[in-house]
């Protein structure tokens, strides 16, 4: 029997993925509201299906189709992801436990994030991009039951998870920027990696993820 | 690197200067202080009055004119920012952050105290209760609000949208430019840090008093200024140990817990007291506080003697403002993904409404009282023990013990987190607007705000809390009003900015 109370921000394992608790509602059956990190999808369950891990130095795993390895080699500089795995929130403050955050500015005492927290440097991991060589891997409870396709993600040579950073979705409407004339397009058709832009545009997932040739606007489904 | 080292570093100390020489002139020089505080509030009720009139009325039609204006859609923070609370904790805290102590301080002996010296007409009679309210309504409903709602929202704006530091400094970045990291900006600093500190310690001070008092009340300990002191000193130990301890998250939760404890007391009293009256005076007293509000707001006496109006209107408008970079810091925290309408709603319209039911419940209970006993022994007892009125009102309740203990740890409760939450504002604003303010300058401020609470209270209590706070609010609120246009010019450019990113993705 479990008797460890779920809270808000803890890394838990469910159906042997690494998830982030991102929400306790007791009122509901299904009490307990994640999102995986590996691709950042929500799932609702309760506290008997999941199991806790608090993450380390020198754990690696994907968060966003990114892999990272938590390090305290340095200080964070601006542009780092951190994990703020030990929140001392001043009496202001409105973060809390392991959010992943990105430095804006760096000083004495700690880190501002591009959301406005003030953060100590003593608060928080370094988010390193891919996965360091003496890394533990931590995003499967029992790597063993893992289909094998999965598994090269945890291996540190892989180098092929990293460059996808964002995928495109349908409704995503892109800007041309490599042209003088305004192209502006919508995503209506995904396979494989190939992306069918509106217009009969059909291109490679890398080519639109190209900042310098294509922008992104906004979705459709957002407004 | 090295150049904002030495800004921050500057403002904390000459700010730290000024406050000690005055803590130093409180202790060695007390008649001193007393005899110039007072010079200090006679001037201002002969040559200042209409300035905090004329500033704190600006500021209520500034506020309304914000809600109704273009601006209102635009959102604190970047547009995809949603709210880091709900609508409902939301109010909550502002209410909690703006009012705290005062509102349970003076709820009661208001209106008691008006009732007795009327601004106008008899005293001790129905026409004299309904004054009374109305005026308590008045010091506790628009103007305070609209002069939180200035500066939380420029505080918001300019941190969250411009990306400016968490400084006073930064809402004036349209009119002064890069000028904000130089020697104006720093000065605006500093006064800002000096009234903050003024209104702080006029807190702790009206705090330490009704903690005392609710001592008094419920376990017998002398109501005297030793006690007052100890208190102070007592509290001073606690938050210094949280500080340094990472407890804050514990103060936190303590500030929840009064809140709830608040409405709960709010609530009981509604039903334990007179239901009837205390729904006719809100209801009536709403209505004449909307009818007689511009008469009120430019109220000056000048062919008499203004004693009134500066002990009540202009003490309060000062210590407003005086206040208002301490809770503005505090709204513009919690108010990031809201948009300007939503923000003057929350800050202007709903704690009005709920600082006026609060009084109507607490004053109009204790006004019916107050007539009910037929003399005038009960009134005037209030009127003298100010800090006890409360707990004197308590007594004349059901439930009257149980009322006691929850006023009581309401107050102190209160009084622990603004004075830690104040310590952390301080640190921020002494170092350059940082999110990260030092543990040891938090601590100095900490220390610092206590002895001049202490100094204020040794040198004659609440007369010279009340002239302190009108002297160190007036400079700052002569930077609030250009604050106001600083704000205008900042949210007309936002606008602008906003109307071109629209045309890009318009499909023409």
């Amino acid at each position: 029997m479990k008797l460890y109370l779920v809270r808000k921000g803890q890394f838990v394992y469910y159906s042997n993925e690494l998830h982030k608790v991102y929400g306790v509602k007791p009122m509901y059956k299904k009490s307990v509201h994640l999102i995986r990190l590996r691709d950042l999808t929500q799932v609702l369950t309760n506290a008997a299906s999941v199991e806790r891990y608090k993450p380390k130095e020198l754990d690696s795993f994907i968060f966003n189709h990114k892999a990272y390895t938590l390090s305290k080699d340095r200080k964070a500089e601006a542009g780092d992801y951190i994990l703020i795995h030990n929140p001392m929130p001043d009496s202001l403050d409105t973060y809390s436990l392991n959010e992943i955050e990105v430095v804006e500015t760096v000083d004495k005492q700690g880190v501002i994030t591009s959301n406005s927290h003030g953060i100590k440097h003593y608060e928080y991991l370094l988010m390193v991009p891919g996965r360091a060589n003496d890394s533990h891997p931590i995003d499967y409870l029992d790597p063993k039951g893992v289909q094998a396709e999965n598994l090269n993600d945890l291996d540190p040579d892989n180098t092929n998870i990293t460059s996808t950073s964002l995928v495109p979705s349908l409704g995503d409407i892109y800007k041309k920027r490599d042209s003088d004339a305004s192209f502006e397009s919508m995503v209506v058709a995904m396979k494989d990696r190939t992306v069918y832009l509106g217009g009969g545009l059909e291109i490679s997932q890398e080519e639109l993820m190209n900042t310098d040739k294509w922008e992104f606007l906004y979705n459709l489904l957002d407004k | 690197m090295d150049h904002k080292k030495y800004q921050g570093n500057s403002v904390f100390i000459i700010s730290l200067l000024l406050t000690l020489i005055f803590i130093i002139w409180g202790v060695f020089f007390t008649d001193n202080l007393a005899k110039v505080t007072n010079t200090i509030y006679e001037g201002s009720i002969d040559y200042l009055g209409w300035v905090y009139l004329g500033a704190t009325l600006f500021f209520v039609i500034f506020s309304i004119y914000l809600l109704f204006s273009k601006y209102g859609n635009i959102r604190l923070g970047r547009e995809t920012d949603k709210p880091d609370f709900n609508t409902a904790s939301w109010l909550a805290m502002l209410f909690g952050a703006g009012m705290g102590i005062g509102i349970v301080y003076w709820s009661v002996a208001e209106p008691v105290t008006h009732y007795t010296t009327p601004p106008y007409g008899k005293a001790y009679t129905v026409d004299a209760a309904n004054t009374a309210m109305k005026y308590t309504f008045f010091h506790w409903g628009l103007d305070p609000w609209a002069i939180y709602t200035v500066i939380g929202l420029a505080l918001a704006f300019f941190q969250y949208n411009k990306r400016l530091p968490a400084a006073i400094s930064s809402a004036f970045h349209p009119v002064l430019g890069d000028r904000i990291y130089g020697p104006i900006g720093k000065t605006i600093d500093i006064l800002s840090i000096f009234a903050t500190v003024f209104g702080i310690a006029t807190s702790l001070g009206l705090g330490a008093m009704q903690v005392t008092a609710g001592m008094h009340d419920i376990f017998g300990v002398p109501n005297e200024l030793f006690v007052q002191l100890i208190v102070i000193a007592i509290a001073t130990v606690l938050f210094i140990v949280s500080i340094n301890t990472g407890l804050e998250k514990g103060i936190q939760y303590l500030s929840n817990a009064a809140m709830i404890l608040s409405f709960a007391i709010m609530l009981l009293i509604l039903i334990v007291g007179p239901t009837m009256t205390i729904i006719k005076v809100f209801f009536n007293t709403t209505g004449l506080y909307v009818s007689d509000f511009i008469h009120m707001s430019l109220r000056l006496k000048p062919f008499g003697e203004g004693e009134w109006i500066a002990t009540w209107t202009l003490f309060y408008w000062a210590w407003w403002i005086a206040w208002a970079p301490f809770v503005g810091m505090f709204i513009a925290r919690v108010s990031k993904g809201r948009t300007v309408r939503e923000f003057v709603i929350g800050v202007l319209v709903v704690p009005t409404l709920g600082t006026c039911l609060w009084m109507s419940i607490f004053g109009g209970s204790a006004l019916e009282i107050v007539q009910n006993t037929g003399n005038h022994d009960l009134a005037k007892y209030i009127t003298k023990n100010v800090s006890l009125a409360i707990f004197t009102f308590f007594d004349y309740l059901p439930l009257s013990s149980f009322l006691s203990i929850l006023g009581f740890a309401v107050v102190a409760i209160y009084y622990i987190t603004v004075a830690d939450t104040a310590t952390f504002v301080l640190g921020m604003l002494s170092e350059g607007g940082t999110l990260n303010p030092s543990n040891k300058i938090k601590m100095t401020w900490g220390i610092i705000q206590s002895a001049l609470a202490a100094v204020l209270l040794l040198a004659g209590g609440l007369n010279v809390l009340q002239t302190a706070s009108i002297a160190a609010a007036l400079p700052f609120a002569m930077i609030m009003i250009v604050m106001c246009f600083s704000l205008l010019k900042g949210l007309k450019s936002e606008v602008n900015l906003q109307k071109g990113k629209k045309r890009s993705v318009q499909h023409y």
